[in-house]
């Protein structure tokens, strides 16, 4: 985490960790899925829970 | 009469005269050579000798270009000759970079993996790294190398045409998938990794880092997962053992405090003399009639025979607590262990999984409560532990209803999972897995590799219906979408496809198996070595492992059902009960001709509703390129997965699950449904345990919840992020104010060499500054 002096800023640059599932393992970013499991995921929607 | 020669690609042409004089003429032009009707003399001489020759066989461009190098030379033409050849070993070169595999070498080489979809092929190996890129080449390397040499002509063109997938393809001569590992048994006197000895370990810290051995040395003898079939039973007997040395111990240290002339050991022998006598040690539980004996032996060794009441009453007291800790410490650093270790290939860590559940001893429930509570924790940053996958056999009677034993840690199951997507759940009560399951021995608790495959039915050995040291030999999966659109709207066309494919992949299975079979012991040093594999513990060091091997599954997986199903009758299974009918018709056809085949053949073909990661983008864009853009079918750059339902298509998680469930006994290889929740889901674990109670009444094997997890590494919030941090308020790759952070209690101190870099924002809010 680095701390710009000059802007007074913190975590310039720094991506927020979003953990996803792809074929049944956890992966910390989507930039390491293949082409058609990202388009998977972005597709994906909720399911509620009302029956 | 030389009339035709035989092109590179294999096709036979009318020779042509012409075109050796023009290639001769060129490397004449090289050396500024002007002597044109030279060529022709060189021409003519070469199609002599073709002429002279006794033989019927068509010459070969190389032959000829032979040829005409030696004509060249013995004509005095040197150096034109040199040219020729020189410039015929170029276009070679061209030629082999062109090549499919060099191309792909390209890729790998040159492109980052952000533009390669081929580096991104595995989401958990880093391309960018020397190591994932090695990792590449070998995979490419090999698979070119099995596809010209190793498939039959009709296999290698199914695979290329994108009507079957053989995984893992780049293994396909070297080894088999995957296995569920009995701690137990593996740590019973001891075991080797082939650099030497590891004894049987004494203590839950030892058990802890033996199991993570034991699933880094497996997966250095097969190319997929790791499991642990029974984490809680196996890591039980550490913590056993450390319960009784802590125990002993306190005894010792209290004797010492208040004077007493006595050693750890003699405490030691004292005990040994007392389980000789009545068979128990000391449990976190106390045996009546050891306390007693104990408490007997010790006021005789006493000086104060109070003291050895005080003594044994402090062990008694306080040993629990301690074995507690001792305990979370372990699972703890089994856990940072297992996502970090780089040793698959040297570019990944393992695939690692681990079973529990059911054990309703103290120790196992201690193990259970202590990994669950150290996943909840996370790792060094509070960040989400990617491995192991975890998987919570859920059962009644065990830890289902309030009242069952384990109640509790299933209910910390639910709170844990909630936060970090882990553990999955297995269903034991599923009626395709019940009927497997003796109360009376372990063994027959069914165990899920994470990704979802299974093994528990044994065709080959009915005796062995266990998880326990079996596991997955190969799978290869079809392409149903590809098959129901040829068909047209045609169900017979489509059944006859269908079962012309399977009976090709039973062939290509049987194919790589007679490979696997002739493999050795020692090439499974651990694997084989080891015992580890079911069966093989009663092998030499040279002995082929083909018998044993016959207890893993040989499997036929598929994908895109409900695409197929748009294809045949216009909708999926999610919006239609006629298409579920359909669908449930065609996995059923499925399982019933994988079950014959395993009826013939005594061996082990079971169903898979593949995992599909790279293949999940593959056989649709090879099906967009053949027909187009379809509406339902090609127009999503993915098949949906196995018998899903659409991800994109709206629908409770009540009806989904009701809907996939059914698949899960016809896929008896392996299955999972999955479901997906909004918002922040640990703040309502009642919604959460009803999608799980609803898995296991609708007869579901294998499910998991998923939800989103975000964390920002800057503030440290871990939850759910949208555009922007509820708790700093930054957007993603935006710099936050100091001052902001400091008014939550971050980064109090400003120590700005060391600003994130060590330990967490809360630790370095307290640190004071050193003064001079």
């Amino acid at each position: 985490m680095k701390y710009n002096p000059e802007t007074n800023l913190v975590g310039e640059g720094v991506k927020f960790e979003r953990i996803r599932r792809i074929t049944g393992y956890l992966v910390g970013t989507v930039d390491r899925f293949n082409d058609g499991k990202r388009a998977e995921e972005r597709d994906r929607v909720k399911h509620c829970t009302a029956k | 009469m030389l009339t035709s020669i035989v092109k590179r690609d294999g096709r036979v042409v009318i020779y042509d005269r012409n075109k050796i004089k023009m290639a001769v003429l060129k490397a004449m032009e090289a050396c500024n050579n002007t002597d044109f009707e030279k060529a022709d003399e060189i021409a003519v001489a070469v199609e002599d000798y073709f002429n002279s020759k006794k033989t019927d066989n068509t010459p070969s461009v190389e032959e000829i270009q032979d040829r005409v190098e030696i004509e060249l030379m013995s004509h005095g033409l040197e150096a034109v000759a040199k040219h020729y050849i020189l410039y015929r070993a170029s276009r070679s070169n061209i030629r082999e970079r062109n090549t499919k595999l060099m191309q792909v070498f390209d890729e790998i080489t040159f492109s980052d993996a952000v533009d390669s979809d081929v580096k991104r092929e595995n989401a958990n190996i880093d391309g960018d790294t020397p190591m994932g890129t090695m990792l590449k080449y070998g995979s490419e390397g090999a698979k070119d190398y099995y596809l010209k040499f190793l498939l039959s002509p009709d296999q290698a063109q199914a695979h290329k045409d994108g009507y079957i997938h053989i995984h893992d393809f780049d293994f396909y001569a070297l080894t088999t998938t995957c296995c569920q590992i009995d701690l137990i048994k593996l740590f019973k006197g001891g075991f080797s990794t082939g650099h030497g000895f590891l004894r049987e370990p004494n203590d839950i810290q030892s058990y802890s880092a033996l199991a993570c051995i034991a699933i880094q040395s497996n997966q250095n003898d097969q190319h997929g997962g790791q499991s642990i079939v029974n984490f809680d039973y196996g890591l039980a007997d550490g913590v056993k053992k450390t319960y009784r040395k802590l125990y002993l111990k306190n005894i010792a240290k209290v004797g010492e405090v208040l004077g007493e002339d006595i050693s750890y050991d003699q405490i030691k022998e004292i005990s040994m003399d007392v389980t000789e006598k009545c068979g128990a040690i000391p449990t976190i539980t106390p045996n009546a009639e050891y306390i007693k004996l104990e408490l007997e032996a010790l006021k005789k060794v006493f000086k104060d025979p109070e003291n050895a009441v005080k003594a044994q009453n402090f062990a008694l007291k306080k040993t629990e607590e301690e074995t507690d800790k001792a305990t979370y410490q372990a699972m703890e650093a089994l856990i940072h262990n297992l996502n970090t270790m780089h040793s698959r290939a040297g570019a990944q860590t393992p695939f690692s999984s681990i079973n529990y559940g059911m054990d309703t001893s103290d120790e196992g429930r201690m193990i259970m409560k202590n990994v669950l509570l150290a996943t909840e924790a996370g790792l060094g940053h509070g960040e989400t532990p990617i491995f192991p996958i975890q998987i919570f056999r859920v059962k009644e009677g065990v830890n289902y209803n309030p009242g069952d034993k384990n109640y509790d840690l299933f209910q910390l199951a639910i709170k844990v999972s909630a936060k970090r997507l882990f553990p999955n759940f297995s269903f034991q009560d599923a009626p395709f897995n019940l009927k497997y399951y003796n109360p009376k021995d372990v063994r027959t608790e069914v165990g899920y590799m994470g990704c979802r495959t299974r093994v528990v039915g044994n065709t080959y050995d009915p005796e062995n219906e266990i998880t326990y040291g079996r596991g997955n030999l190969s799978f290869t999966s079809i392409n149903l979408p590809r098959l129901a659109i040829e068909a047209k709207g045609n169900e017979d066309v489509f059944y006859n496809s269908l079962k012309k494919y399977i009976d090709l992949c039973v062939k290509q299975l049987l194919d790589r198996f007679a490979i696997q079979k002739k493999k050795k012991v020692k090439n499974f040093p651990f694997l084989m070595g080891q015992g580890v594999w079911l069966g093989s513990d009663n092998l030499g060091y040279d002995d082929e492992v083909g018998e044993v091997l016959k207890h893993g599954t040989l499997s036929v997986g598929f994908i895109g059902l409900a695409e197929a199903l748009t294809a045949l009758y216009g909708k999926h299974h999610g919006e239609s009960e006629e298409s579920q009918k359909k669908g449930l018709e065609i996995i059923g056809y499925m399982r019933k001709v994988l079950d014959d085949y395993s009826e013939k053949y005594k061996l082990n073909f079971s169903l898979l509703a593949t995992p599909a990661e790279g293949l999940s983008g593959r056989f649709v864009r090879m099906d967009k390129k053949r027909f187009g853009e379809i509406k339902g079918i090609t127009d999503k750059e993915y098949y949906t997965n196995s018998f899903h339902v659409p991800v994109a298509y709206e629908i409770s998680a009540f009806d989904k699950i009701n809907i996939e469930a059914p698949y899960h006994e016809l896929t008896n290889g392996g299955h999972i449904t999955y479901v997906e929740l909004d918002g922040d889901i640990s703040q309502n674990l009642e919604a959460f345990e009803s999608v799980v109670r609803c898995m296991k009444e609708a007869g579901i094997g294998y499910g998991a919840i998923n939800h989103p997890v975000d964390r920002d590494p800057v503030c440290g919030y871990n939850g759910i992020i949208g555009d922007v941090c509820p708790r700093c308020g930054r957007r993603d790759g935006e710099g936050v104010s100091l001052e902001k952070l400091q008014k939550l209690g971050l980064y109090k101190h400003l120590n700005a060499s060391t600003l994130g870099q060590c330990g967490n924002q809360l630790e370095e809010a307290d640190r004071i500054p050193n003064s001079l």
